[in-house]
């Protein structure tokens, strides 16, 4: 009797705010998701999947999930690299502790002051990288970073990178780290060069690494928001929102919560499916080699 | 696996390279916040400061409502890491050490939790807040943020295994209540795991913004977050005090950086890699 009053007293409260604050509102989103609710009046119209057929018809949403598309494609690409930095870092080069310090930093500063900061480096007049750019004779790559609506999503996508690569550094490298030492030294003894030790002892010994950074990117690219929202507000026009950008905007600004409610529900579906794709597509590559 | 010393100096070149990327957004920050309006008018702003002035901090100290963020923003870590360690530790110790019927549902829920996208969900979670009457206080932010997640459960638990049952029983055998257990044996032996968990969740107090921005908008409730973005929308163009208003922002995380790394690189890898 005693256990089961320290079971539920225990738990009451971390369940209590779990379905409070994230299972409930995420049941409220399905069901906000299917009326024309708009935030304030009392009452609303169920309209069936009028929602979900405005998201997909809705050429804006398609364009701010493309650009999420582009976050996780150039983070994607840029695994590779850090996953090299990281067996730099890990073969005890001299100054190594340095560097990791150095690589991780930018994730620990404060988003909002990171953004501001690189609002101020791509600023067109006398900014920082402009000037940058002129002192090493490359005036012609002169732009304007963040008005261009060509060049603006790179631009972002660039503070996306300098924020997060060196997490992902970091994660590889305590993967490496915690592959044991004699593995390597078993496959010299067996005649191994540094690349059949590459693909058969590093990579299978950071795959649980590699699992968790593929989700997080799934994760953070599928949800990218602090940067675009404070830097061009989406903008100009609507070249560099993005899929949650685009659904706050939705809500709080042109209160439309049916709407906004029912990306919501995609997001997460996406989340989801995105994933779980990769996990197989990953495990099974896995398996195969 | 060791690099060949022919390609040794390159490899200094690239991380000296990244060490650059790295820096130079920061040097540039610093060197714009000590910069006289007249200094950054006149000079590259490649340039050092003619002469260091302290006036832009001041005064964005001053009018960017500074006080006010360092004050908020360190009741909400202090509180929220508080709250968010007992929790987490506390779901943790019972999901080891018993079992009940309800065991796989709950951890089920942690797991759904996971995929609950951040931002968006706050269109219906900000009716939630209002209903509650914690609309416009710092009680929103704290419930949000004292709530534990299946990372943190799941860190706990890699500890928990660890500590043998038989602690258990033989306090159990000397008459200590469960509560006892947990308070006087199991949370002293969590503290090593509870401090890199601490930190990494006060990092991410210490830098969210939205969800202060959208439950707290009376000036008197700004953190470090809010108070920068309502100094920047106010004074866009005055570059000198941005930067400093900046540099201000960024000084706590440093300041925790520098001192507490080991903790926070412990934190940051503890859930990818099994011990």
């Amino acid at each position: 009797m005693q256990k089961r009053l320290v079971v539920v007293s225990f738990l009451f409260i971390p369940v209590a705010l779990l379905l409070l604050f994230l299972l409930y509102p995420s049941l409220r989103l399905l069901q906000f998701s299917l009326t024309d609710w708009n935030g304030m009046s009392k009452s609303f119209n169920y309209v069936g999947f009028d929602n979900y057929v405005e998201a997909f018809r809705n050429p804006d949403v398609w364009k701010a999930l493309s650009n999420n598309f582009l976050y996780f494609g150039i983070h994607a690409a840029f695994i590779p690299l850090e996953v090299m930095l990281a067996v730099f870092l890990n073969n005890k080069m001299r100054a190594s502790r340095f560097f990791r310090s150095i690589v991780f930093m930018p994730y620990i500063l404060n988003g909002v002051a990171v953004a501001y900061l690189f609002s101020f480096l791509y600023n067109p007049i006398n900014g920082p990288i402009n000037a940058l750019l002129e002192a090493v004779g490359l005036e012609s790559w002169i732009r304007n970073w963040l008005s261009d609506k060509s060049i603006v999503n790179y631009s972002l996508v660039v503070v996306s990178l300098w924020r997060f690569s060196g997490l992902h550094v970091v994660l590889f490298l305590a993967g490496l780290q915690s592959i044991p030492n004699d593995l390597y030294e078993a496959a010299t003894i067996d005649g191994a060069g540094p690349l059949k030790k590459f693909v058969h002892i590093t990579l299978p010994g950071i795959s649980r690494v590699m699992e968790i950074v593929l989700f997080l990117n799934v994760r953070g690219a599928l949800q990218v928001f602090d940067i675009p929202f404070l830097m061009t507000q989406g903008g100009p026009g609507l070249a560099s929102t993005t899929f949650t950008v685009y659904t706050i905007q939705t809500a709080f600004k042109y209160n439309n919560y049916g709407l906004a409610s029912s990306l919501a529900v995609i997001l997460m579906l996406m989340i989801i499916v995105f994933s779980y794709l990769q996990g197989r597509l990953f495990k099974g590559k896995g398996e195969s080699s | 696996m060791n690099v060949r010393t022919r390609s040794l100096p390159l490899l200094y070149l690239l991380f000296a390279a990244i060490t650059a990327v790295v820096l130079f957004p920061i040097a540039i920050n610093v060197m714009t916040a000590f910069k006289t309006p007249g200094d950054l008018m006149s000079s590259s702003p490649l340039s050092l400061p003619k002469q260091w002035s302290f006036g832009n901090l001041k005064t964005a100290f001053e009018k960017g409502n500074m006080l006010v963020g360092f004050r908020n923003t360190g009741i909400l870590v202090f509180v929220s890491v508080f709250l968010n360690t007992i929790l987490g530790a506390m779901t943790a110790y019972v999901l080891n050490r018993f079992n009940f019927r309800l065991k796989k549902l709950v951890m089920g829920m942690f797991i759904v939790a996971m995929v609950v996208p951040f931002y968006t969900t706050e269109v219906a979670r900000f009716q939630i807040i209002k209903g509650l009457g914690l609309y416009d206080s710092l009680g929103a932010p704290l419930l949000i943020y004292a709530g534990t997640d299946l990372l943190q459960i799941f860190i706990f638990l890699q500890f928990i295994e660890k500590i043998s049952a038989q602690l258990d029983e033989s306090a159990m055998i000397d008459g200590a209540s469960y509560v006892g257990i947990f308070t006087r044996i199991i949370f002293p032996l969590l503290l090593p795991a509870s401090a890199t968990l601490g930190i990494i969740k006060a990092v991410d107090i210490m830098n969210d913004m939205y969800i202060p921005y959208l439950y707290m908008p009376s000036k008197s409730l700004h953190t470090l977050s809010t108070s920068l973005m309502t100094f920047v929308g106010q004074r866009a163009s005055s570059f000198e005090q941005l930067s400093a208003a900046i540099l201000i922002v960024l000084i706590p995380t440093l300041l925790l950086y520098l001192f507490l790394q080991r903790y926070v690189f412990s934190g940051i890898t503890a859930g990818a890699v099994k011990e």
